[in-house]
């Protein structure tokens, strides 16, 4: 189900290669100008991503947290798309996340926080404790990011 | 029988419980040398100020029959001089029984006396290192801290640190004790499952502490100082690796289910995998560090040009140990779901055994490798 690509100039984030295939198709990796990403393409940007992407990482520009939630998703065989986001938008981002969810993102939730079937599903703790409880990877097969 | 002395002295140094003890052991030695009850139960109910004097009169007593022995007599039993053999034995029997009881009983309270001392000791030197610990940390974060500033509070909070990880060391090797006399004495599985908990919980309360000084200074805590060397050889992000764990745990909580054996393959698969991701991350991080650092021109003697991105970095370390920690209780955690109660038991005793062990060899390597060669 591919999505008319939008007249407007359309800045993807930066993904991992060989990405969602719900993705809208774009050459090459382009790294985001920060602030044109929430801002421009208006609200709903971050909130698309949420919801066209199975499994997406939200994480601080060159934060290693996010590389290890990224490594982990990875090693069980997901391609996590993952975007990076900039120092000067993190509230901004943070905001927009925080509405998808139904404000229900307190002040505790930091980067990376992790969405999995368009639902907020939790920061690198979470990923862990239920990775370590074996509930990661049903939850991940039922939201389409793994195929045995 | 005449060391009567010697034990007054002994325990009138040593409070107030001891007399009551005594006199109650005393008493019924008295009941079964056939004085009446009523004088025992005097001795026995005498009041603790003048305990002093009831031991005395114990003393006394004491002597008055050993003074009758020594003669072959006793008053109750003059009485049946015409059966005087066999109650004479019976009446020897009894007092030479009376003899042994009294000798044992002079031992325990001696070596009682000696752990109460022993004791005593060990409180007046950690009240004194506790002292120590206060003054530095309070004399660094004080007077100092006009020069020294943030790193008098990191000096203290490791200061703390030290401490409490001794105490612990001190209450992990009871939880040890309690878990092998357990396991031995077949306790009922409700009865393990409490010492299981409060196992795990104390290693909870660890992660805790190091949560606390990974704050106050994480390189301190990375480091492994406070570790023996020993465990410091196996030290993997400020602590143990959960995979090595459970392979140290697998051969001790034998035999498994099939079922069991499936989860914790599993359990190790996924602890690998966790355990790789947040040692890649550490390698992302050390790489930015160095980018960071060596930025600019390296060759003029420039300041390093951002200086607070690397703070940053460094602050993220404390993040690593955090989530490392986080990693370490959920294996233990995961693993105690997986295995019965028994097991469980098992497991953690094993695991206490194992982190000893290292903790001895690496006393033994410290003191043998003071000889010279």
């Amino acid at each position: 189900m591919q999505e008319a690509i939008p007249f407007r100039t359309y800045i993807p984030a930066t993904a991992t290669a060989g990405d969602n295939r719900r993705f809208p198709q774009l050459g090459g990796t382009a790294t985001g100008v920060g602030n044109l990403l929430v801002l421009a393409n208006g609200e709903n940007y971050v909130q698309k991503l949420v919801l066209e992407n199975s499994v997406i990482v939200f994480g601080k520009r060159g934060c290693c947290m996010c590389h290890v939630v990224k490594k982990l998703l990875l090693g069980l065989g997901v391609n996590p798309t993952v975007f990076e986001v900039d120092e000067k938008e993190e509230a901004a981002v943070m905001n927009e996340l925080s509405n998808i969810n139904g404000g229900k993102i307190g002040g505790e939730v930091q980067f990376p926080v992790v969405f999995v079937g368009g639902k907020l599903f939790g920061g690198l703790e979470r990923v862990m404790a239920t990775h370590i409880s074996g509930e990661l990877v049903p939850i991940l097969k039922d939201a389409g990011a793994l195929w045995l | 029988m005449n060391s009567s002395s010697t034990q007054f002295v002994a325990s009138g140094r040593m409070g107030m419980y001891e007399p009551i003890h005594q006199i109650g052991m005393w008493g019924e030695n008295f009941k079964s040398n056939g004085i009446s009850n009523a004088s025992a139960s005097i001795f026995i109910a005498g009041n603790l100020n003048s305990s002093q004097s009831i031991l005395m009169a114990a003393d006394t007593k004491l002597d008055n029959q050993s003074e009758d022995t020594s003669q072959g007599t006793l008053g109750p039993s003059s009485k049946y001089d015409l059966e005087a053999s066999k109650p004479m034995d019976k009446v020897q029997r009894r007092l030479a029984q009376n003899r042994e009881a009294a000798r044992k009983s002079r031992l325990r309270k001696k070596a009682y006396v000696k752990q109460l001392e022993s004791s005593c000791l060990k409180l007046i030197q950690l009240e004194q290192e506790l002292e120590r610990a206060r003054h530095q940390g309070l004399y660094i974060g004080g007077a100092e801290t006009s020069q020294m500033g943030f790193a008098g509070q990191i000096i203290s909070g490791i200061a703390t640190f030290e401490m409490e990880y001794g105490r612990w060391l001190e209450e992990q090797n009871k939880h040890i004790r309690n878990l092998r006399n357990a396991i031995n004495t077949h306790l009922s599985d409700i009865e393990l499952g409490v010492l299981v908990e409060n196992g795990i919980n104390h290693y909870s309360e660890l992660f805790r502490m190091k949560a606390i000084a990974a704050k106050a200074d994480v390189f301190y805590l990375m480091s492994g100082m406070w570790k023996s060397s020993a465990e410091r050889f196996f030290l993997w992000i400020g602590g143990f690796r959960p995979s090595e764990l459970l392979q140290v745990l697998k051969p001790q909580i034998e035999p498994l289910t099939d079922q069991q054996l499936l989860d914790v393959c599993n359990l190790k698969q996924s602890c690998q995998q966790a355990e790789d991701a947040l040692s890649q991350g550490m390698e992302k991080l050390q790489q930015t560090l160095a980018e960071t650092v060596a930025a600019g021109r390296l060759c003029e003697a420039s300041h390093m040009p951002q200086m607070d991105t690397a703070m940053e970095k460094l602050e993220g370390l404390v993040r690593f140990v955090q989530q490392a920690d986080h990693l370490r209780q959920i294996t233990l955690q995961q693993m105690s779901l997986i295995l019965t109660i028994r097991q469980a038991a098992r497991g953690l005793l094993a695991l206490g055994e194992y982190f000893e062990r290292l903790r001895a060899l690496s006393s033994l390597w410290v003191t043998s490798s003071r000889e010279p060669a």
